[in-house]
């Protein structure tokens, strides 16, 4: 069995797998005087470099290394691509009441059905996806990991003196004898370079007749803190499939109803909705043309309940409090707690709300009294005078069907109808029957009169004024009643994300070793990114010292480093 | 005084301006042995013309920026002629930043065309000053689309410096590199030719008009009646449900050659793939053209230009661009979309199409930049990826709108 | 050194284990559909309306007994065809353990009340004025009709109108 030596000459113990001794820097290995030294995490050995024994280190291997990573990330960008040439299932209104092979194979064709059958239309919720975005997401732990912690034990133990072969073996490096001899001299010339350094925001560290010079180390850090604000962004994304951590219901209020938002303690009612169009004068000319109307702004105003008692009991109201009142605009949503409630469109839908008919007596046409009757649930029993009226039958949109017997067209109060049963002084024991039809031209269609004189009622039952005694409702707002635990988890991460991202890319970690020794100048300088601008930088303090240089003589190039 | 009228003449000098920039880059690489100074100074002194050109353009382009938002009441970067205006007018600023770096007038030679051809390309969209719906008003959408658009600029000169390194890199002699450098020229000339065709057909009035109506299925189609059609490209493809009313004739032929096939059945399908092959067509006889007065493939033909400027010099440029644009991009196309998509449509992500190709467009060049940082890609392979990154870029601005409908889309040609 | 070999072989177990969890966790969930619609061979879902008698119905309540959900409404006319079926057949079946439940749909219980006297129907007609029992079987076609055993899984499901042949052969076949 092999044992490797690690011991470097200038005494320290190396772990298995370092390039550069921690200590001085020296290379383990064969150098190639032409190629710069590996400065990869400073030479240090990372943990997938050693040798891999079992199962556990190879596997740790595979997710750390940024081939794996890169492969993810293409694979990641073709099956996002993918699931973006058809509409996805979920832009689909009814998606769930359609047969969606059908669906597909109509709309886009045999490709369209056959994307449909291999479970593409629903890519982002596929497994496969999923699981991709869970293989990035061990690829961002796992590749960190194991990179940051050597790095940040090799930066902070860094030397000040190196051994000589380090310094003359950077990418950038420079060697010139000097004039001045003597120890003096040489640690003015040290002091010089520090002072050009210095002025140029470096921290400067001396040890004796060597010195360090370094800037902006923190940017090394840069990826690290990206690849944590992605996990934040991952974790957060899955934390939104924990139960009531989000929500997305699309609901209609028709104006002036209170309505319960499933799934939630709370009930909405429209107060009031309007809408407002922009004029002729601020359209362009296609659309003035074009007879557009184009809506500039739309609310609903809104009061938001919630629901204190008799909840979930189907037999008493329930109990509401308001808790909040907020006009929803689009962009505008109601806020409270976690629950947002969004303005997502509107559809006209005239209905008559409120009818206050008059009762009169049809004979002698005296008043008796008016009423109240909603065209929603309407309240079974009415005093009116002496009277009481009973509602026994109630149709919203009145008609005759095939066999003459009344029946209603649809829900909508479009043309409501009333039976009642009418009690009171003169009348019989059991009350006569009186049909009462809220629309006029429905009373001419049905002659309304002629049957309650046929059914005995001396009664007739009219509203007197169409503005005064009608309530309409206008308009249905749609809203988008939203809730989204984790979005200030995502919008940490990314932001996280960007700190990272900018740190590491727009500033660069620089180091600057000089060492005067025996008549002669030593300089290595190693950056991690743009060594176009450091040799420059390099170049220009080593000329305010006295030693003009050429930045380009001073740069090896080199096919290892990079950028 | 009509401000709308005076943007858009501080525009239309911005554009000539570029135009002329772009000539002084050329001659300024190109003159260099029929000057009698020395070719250093000559270079130089019209790099210094151009991009003082180029940078009265730049403030002549941000002057119509400026009034045209006064005219419009809110940021003029709502619809597709004012956003592409807005990205022409980064790329420019990305440029003249750059250049200020590293001064080498052949990098104007290539970034100012750029320049031109977006504008030339938003120049072809509808350019009223449109009233902005109510989903579309919010200052996050302002935040969301300039960053977003400052990022792809960087992208945009990123671009133009790997194009350069390539055409100056690549032996023309192997298949594959050629063909490579070949195609993403015709690419811009597409664009190019499609802008020219727009043009020369509207001057000319032409119009074809179709009949075609199906209903609406999904969330997100607006059209769900029978509505008319008109195109302004002469029709070589008709709507897949489409019934001909009338046609101007051209070149002799008054009937379309073909259908789209029945599966294309978004809004306005036909008459985009309509748009798509007349540009592919036009870009195909540009680069004929081009080829035949060249005589040899068109990056060999440029190359010579080049010679002087040191490879390493522009890949160095083309990394640099993409490490300044990246968290642009990244912080513009998807953290302020994610906020004002959750502000506008109450969901910060959505798989939209639009949002899935920014997303696509950042894997890309998180890729590109691990390559080039823990793998050492540069030279070749970073620049074909530059110019791949690029191309999915302009996907994702232009091919999005086209083939893939949804609540993103503007109005189309 | 073997302190941090140990240390680090932890941290990668941590490490798999998390990744295991939260990606199993997160792949499984991908197969769950968000609005996810009661079929056949689905346990039904239960609810609590009250009816026009005045009571509350449960559908747990029923365990045990053949139980017909239907979804209408007074102006869908192909609900009224098949109500004479219905009531029909829930009189014919009732002693051996048939039961139905009417869910109307949001009309008010004046309109409900009126309809079932109208037309003679004694089996129970249900009062939804929310549509919330709607939403929870998804129900967007009327009369939809959910035929569901003694142990409370559905076990056919109709969209459409029904005649009194079909009722029949389904409510004996479930019976037995």
């Amino acid at each position: 069995m092999l044992i490797e030596n690690t011991k470097c000459e200038c005494g320290h113990q190396n772990p298995p797998g370092t390039a550069l001794c921690e200590a001085c820097g020296k290379p383990t290995g064969e150098a190639d005087g032409n190629e710069p030294l590996p400065m990869r995490y400073e030479g240090a050995a990372r943990r997938s470099q050693k040798a891999q024994k079992n199962a556990a280190d190879r596997i740790w291997s595979f997710f750390s290394s940024v081939r794996t990573a890169v492969v993810l990330l293409l694979l990641t960008l073709l099956g996002a691509a993918v699931g973006s040439v058809f509409p996805q299932e979920n832009t689909i209104l009814n998606a769930d009441a359609i047969d969606l092979a059908e669906y597909y194979r109509r709309q886009y064709g045999m490709v369209g059905y056959y994307y449909y059958r291999l479970g593409l239309s629903r890519t982002y919720d596929s497994w496969w996806f999923r699981g991709l975005l869970v293989l990035l997401g061990t690829s961002l732990v796992v590749c960190s990991l194991d990179r940051v912690l050597p790095l940040y034990r090799a930066l902070s133990r860094q030397k000040v003196r190196k051994h000589p072969t380090f310094l003359s073996q950077q990418r950038i490096s420079f060697r010139a004898q000097v004039e001045v001899g003597g120890q003096a001299g040489s640690a003015d010339l040290l002091d010089r370079l520090a002072e050009r350094l210095r002025r140029r925001g470096y921290r400067i560290r001396k040890d004796g007749d060597a010195l360090l010079a370094e800037k902006g180390r923190f940017s090394r850090w840069g990826p690290y803190i990206n690849h944590v604000g992605l996990l934040i962004v991952l974790l957060a994304v899955l934390a939104r499939s924990i139960p009531g951590w989000s929500m997305d219901q699309y609901l209609a209020f028709p104006e002036g109803e209170t309505l319960p938002i499933p799934e939630t303690p709370y009930y909405l009612k429209n107060e009031r909705f309007t809408v407002e169009y922009y004029r002729e004068d601020e359209l362009p000319e296609t659309l003035r043309q074009k007879g557009a109307v184009v809506p500039k702004e739309y609310r609903t105003e809104a009061v938001l309940y919630e629901c204190t008692a008799n909840c979930d009991d189907p037999m008493k109201p329930p109990v509401l409090r308001e808790v909040v009142r907020h006009d929803i605009l689009v962009n505008k949503p109601l806020r409270y707690r976690d629950l947002l409630v969004y303005q997502f469109d509107f559809a006209e839908t005239p209905q008559i709300v409120k009818v206050r008919p008059t009762l009169r007596n049809a004979v002698t046409g005296e008043t008796i009294g008016k009423l109240e009757l909603r065209t929603k649930q309407p309240e079974t029993e009415y005093r009116v005078g002496a009277y009481k009226l009973e509602l026994v039958r109630y149709f919203p949109d009145f008609s005759l069907d095939a066999e003459g017997r009344p029946t209603t067209r649809s829900p909508v109060p479009r043309a409501p109808a009333y039976v009642f049963r009418i009690t009171g002084p003169n009348l019989p024991a059991d009350g006569v029957s009186h049909l009462y039809l809220v629309r006029p031209a429905d009373k001419e269609t049905y002659r309304e009169a002629d049957l309650n004189r046929a059914a005995g009622s001396p009664f007739s039952l009219s509203v007197e004024s169409m503005q005064e005694d009608l309530e309409f409702s206008l308009y249905t707002s749609y809203l988008n009643v939203r809730k989204e635990k984790a979005l200030p988890f995502v919008l940490a991460g990314a932001a996280v994300f960007i700190i990272g991202v900018c740190i590491g890319l727009y500033w660069q970690h620089r180091r600057v070793w000089v060492q005067v020794e025996n008549g002669e100048l030593l300089l290595g300088a190693h950056t991690n990114k743009n060594w176009f601008g450091f040799r420059l930088e390099v170049a220009r303090v080593l000329r305010e010292a006295g030693f003009p240089t050429d930045p380009r003589a001073i740069d090896k190039g080199g096919k290892r480093s990079w950028t | 005084m009509d401000l709308t009228a005076v943007s858009s003449a501080f525009l239309f000098v911005a554009f000539l301006l570029y135009c002329l920039a772009f000539i002084g880059f050329a001659v300024a690489i190109t003159g260099r042995r029929w000057s009698n100074r020395s070719p250093e100074t000559h270079s130089r002194r019209w790099g210094w013309y151009s991009y003082g050109l180029a940078a009265v353009g730049f403030v002549s382009h941000a002057v119509f920026f400026g009034t045209r938002w006064a005219a419009a009441g809110h940021i003029p970067t709502s619809n597709m002629f004012e956003f592409m205006a807005f990205l022409a007018m980064m790329t420019a600023g990305a440029f003249l930043l750059l250049y200020a770096f590293y001064r080498a007038p052949v990098f104007g030679a290539f970034a100012m065309p750029v320049c031109v051809v977006l504008l030339a390309y938003a120049s072809v969209f509808p350019k009223e000053i449109q009233p902005l719906i109510p989903a579309l008003q919010s200052y996050w959408l302002y935040l969301h689309v300039t960053t977003a658009a400052a990022g792809e600029a960087f992208f945009a000169v990123g671009f133009a410096a790997a194009l350069m390194y390539l055409v100056r890199t690549v032996d023309f002699r192997r298949t594959w590199p050629r063909r490579g450098v070949e195609f993403t020229l015709y690419l811009g000339l597409v664009i190019a030719a499609f802008a020219i065709l727009v043009y020369t057909f509207r001057a000319a009035g032409y119009e074809a008009v179709f009949r075609e109506g199906q209903p609406a299925a999904d969330k997100q189609s607006t059209g769900s009646a029978v509505r008319t059609v008109t195109y302004t490209l002469p029709p070589i493809v008709a709507p897949a449900d489409g019934e001909l009313l009338s046609m101007d004739p051209f070149l002799g032929l008054s009937r379309p050659l073909f259908r789209a096939p029945s599966w294309m059945n978004g809004v306005q399908a036909g008459r985009k793939l309509n748009t798509v092959i007349w540009s592919l067509a036009g870009g195909a006889v540009l680069y004929g053209l081009l080829r035949t007065v060249a005589r040899k493939p068109l990056g060999q033909a440029v190359a010579p230009l080049i010679s002087g400027l040191d490879p390493e010099d522009l890949d160095e440029v083309s990394y640099r661009a993409i490490a300044i644009g990246y968290p642009i991009f990244s912080l513009g196309a998807l953290v302020f979309a994610m906020i004002w998509a959750q502000e506008a449509w109450g969901r910060f992500w959505g798989w939209d199409p639009k949002e899935t190709w920014a997303f696509i467009t950042w894997l890309f060049y998180t890729a590109y930049l691990h390559l080039r940082l823990s793998w050492g890609w540069r030279g070749m392979r970073s620049a074909w990826l530059c110019v791949l990154g690029f191309l999915v870029v302009m996907f994702t601005l232009v091919g999005v709108n086209l083939v893939i409908a949804g609540l993103h889309s503007y109005a189309g040609v | 050194m073997e302190d941090m070999k140990k240390q680090k072989r932890w941290l990668q177990a941590v490490i798999f284990a998390a990744v295991v969890v939260l990606g199993g966790y997160t792949i499984v969930e991908g197969f769950r559909s968000p609005t996810k619609t009661p079929e056949v061979g689905d346990q039904a879902p239960d609810f609590a309306l009250s009816a026009v008698d005045g009571r509350i119905y449960e559908l747990s309540g029923l365990r045990g007994k053949v139980v017909l959900v239907n979804f209408w409404g007074s102006w869908c006319e192909p609900c009224k065809r098949e109500m004479p079926a219905i009531e029909s057949q829930y009189r014919k079946w009732k002693p051996s353990g048939f039961e139905v439940l009417a869910v109307n749909i949001g009309e008010s219980a004046v309109t409900v009340k009126g309809f079932m006297e109208q037309y003679g129907l004694t089996f129970p007609a249900l009062y939804d004025p929310n549509e919330s029992v709607r939403k929870k079987y998804g129900v967007v076609v009327y009369p939809t009709s959910f035929f569901i055993d003694a142990r409370g899984v559905i076990r056919f499901k109709q969209e459409g109108e029904m005649n009194e042949p079909m009722i029949e052969r389904i409510v004996v076949s479930l019976l037995s």
